[in-house]
């Protein structure tokens, strides 16, 4: 089983979690605990930056360094890059290596087209009003772009703050078959639970949300989902592998 | 419904004994205590807690978590007199898996609370108090005459400060590290600090997603401040004991934060309050 951690950081920045502070992950302190939490491989993001071209060349250098270890993954902001994205992301994704890209505000068609065409998948959490879920900012990407891959991280709702985000979320998987949903930082297992039960298995990604969250928890938060072996090794690497192997 | 042999293949006999100074190998053994769960119905369904937490999936869970016991009070009411007779009934059907805490609301039962907190400590056997309403001196002089713990999750860290100040007797615990949720991290910070200000401020690490938060509270003020808890049954009580395990503290320490301590806080119950 190879153990892929589908949703990491590294670099400086200012952190995705509310109350926002400035933030610098070390990515050979990541590498390390993942080693100590028996994860092969782990996917690594920037933090929210001013300057998504510099943080995602960061990505890409640490990742040179220890490929069999680290998965790059590009950061843009769709509203203040607009007419640039496309570009950027074709020489990040050709060039530079990495894999994915996660849009700092609601994709726009650009960067949605940009991602069609190089077939990578999409990170997007909502960053939306307290108390609203993502389902209303998914619908309309989701069923416009069905070829793209998107990943919504949190189970929906990072740290759980509501429970209907993660209804919401799982309801997004059952409609709409290009949308996976990562684990990382929930605060509630019980929605998790909920998904490996009711959902496809192949739409769920192992993630952690490592440095800011603690990888062992991760790790024992599928481990508690007592899964068969094929669903458990599914969730925790072999699903994400195939997104990535496709991009 | 459990059975004796469920109970006893469960701890509930080894808790028994423990605080019954048996003194037996197995009472030796610190027993595990969940400090948050909740338990019971409420009228509104408009939410989980305010619609049913079940203790038989707290068991169940217990369990395979190796807990021994967990502290349980109601969810989301307007009022709680009934709710708290059925915490009562709770403990009693399972007798030996939980230990009950009267919940109340300070604003909405005001000029009530003596009497019922009174009757529900002496008569039916809690032997605690959940707050999430601020709670003034009627609340607080009756927990005071009867030695019980106040588990308060107030809506800002910074509202223990003076009650705490003006009841030193009083034992508070401060849940989940000031912050359900880790909503706001500086919650956490204040909660450390606020524990660390006043000898009678204990934090609870349920529902604490930023755990690096539970390792400072742990390394700056002492295994004796921290309680374990998890906030059952929206909260899963193994992946919170997972959080204080992988800690990888010394035993002893760790047997403070999964029971010592609030066995410790339960041994102060005076009974019949004046």
């Amino acid at each position: 089983m190879t153990v892929i951690d589908a949703h990491a950081l590294a670099g400086k920045g200012i952190s995705w979690a509310e109350p926002q502070r400035e933030v610098n992950y070390d990515p050979a302190e990541l590498v390390e605990r993942s080693i100590a939490a028996g994860i092969d491989r782990v996917c690594i993001v920037s933090p929210r930056s001013a300057d998504y071209p510099a943080a995602n060349q960061y990505i890409s250098n640490v990742c040179s360094r220890q490929p069999e270890r680290l998965i790059g993954i590009a950061v843009h902001h769709p509203q203040r890059e607009a007419g640039r994205i496309r570009q950027m992301l074709d020489a990040e994704v050709k060039s530079l290596g990495l894999r994915a890209v996660r849009s700092d505000g609601h994709p726009t068609r650009e960067l949605l087209d940009a991602a069609s065409e190089l077939q990578i998948p999409v990170i997007y959490y909502p960053n939306r009003k307290r108390g609203a879920g993502p389902g209303r900012w998914y619908h309309m990407i989701a069923s416009t772009y069905p070829h793209v891959r998107f990943i919504l991280p949190h189970l929906g709702e990072y740290c759980s703050e509501t429970w209907w985000g993660h209804m919401e979320a799982l309801d997004l998987v059952r409609r709409y078959p290009n949308i996976y949903l990562d684990t990382g930082g929930i605060g509630s297992l019980k929605y998790l639970e909920l998904a490996a039960k009711e959902l496809p298995p192949e739409r769920i990604l192992f993630a952690s949300f490592a440095p800011e969250l603690d990888m062992r928890v991760g790790v024992e938060s599928i481990r508690l989902l007592h899964l068969s072996p094929e669903r458990h090794a599914a969730i925790m690497g072999e699903n994400m592998l195939k997104l990535l192997r496709n991009s | 419904m459990s059975s004796r042999r469920d109970f006893l293949a469960q701890g509930g006999g080894v808790m028994v004994a423990a605080l019954a100074g048996t003194p037996t190998q197995a009472a030796r053994r610190t027993p595990m205590i969940d400090c948050h769960a909740h338990a019971g119905h409420a009228p509104a369904l408009t939410d989980p807690w305010t619609t049913i937490a079940d203790p038989e999936e707290i068991l169940r869970r217990n369990r395979e978590a190796g807990i021994d016991q967990s502290v349980i009070f109601p969810i989301s009411n307007d009022t709680f007199e009934k709710a708290n007779q059925e915490i009562a009934g709770i403990c009693r059907k399972f007798a030996g898996h939980f230990i009950g805490y009267a919940k109340h609301d300070p604003e909405t039962e005001k000029g009530r609370i003596r009497a019922m907190l009174i009757r529900e400590c002496n008569e039916l056997g809690l032997r605690g108090l959940k707050l999430h309403v601020h709670p003034g001196p009627e609340v607080l002089d009756t927990v005071a005459e009867l030695g019980i713990p106040v588990i308060y999750h107030p809506a800002r860290v910074a509202l223990i400060e003076e009650i705490s100040r003006d009841y030193p007797t009083v034992d508070f615990i401060l849940a989940h590290l000031g912050a359900d949720m880790s909503y706001d991290w500086r919650e956490h910070l204040a909660a450390i600090e606020m524990a660390r200000r006043h000898q009678n401020v204990y934090l609870d690490t349920g529902a604490v997603v930023l755990t690096r938060y539970i390792e400072q509270a742990v390394h700056e003020l002492g295994a004796e401040k921290i309680i374990f808890g998890s906030d059952e049954p929206e909260v899963d009580c193994r992946l919170e004991i997972f959080k204080i395990r992988m800690l990888e503290l010394p035993k002893l320490q760790e047997e403070k934060i999964l029971g010592g301590n609030l066995q410790r806080l339960l041994g102060k119950y005076r009974g019949k309050a004046a």
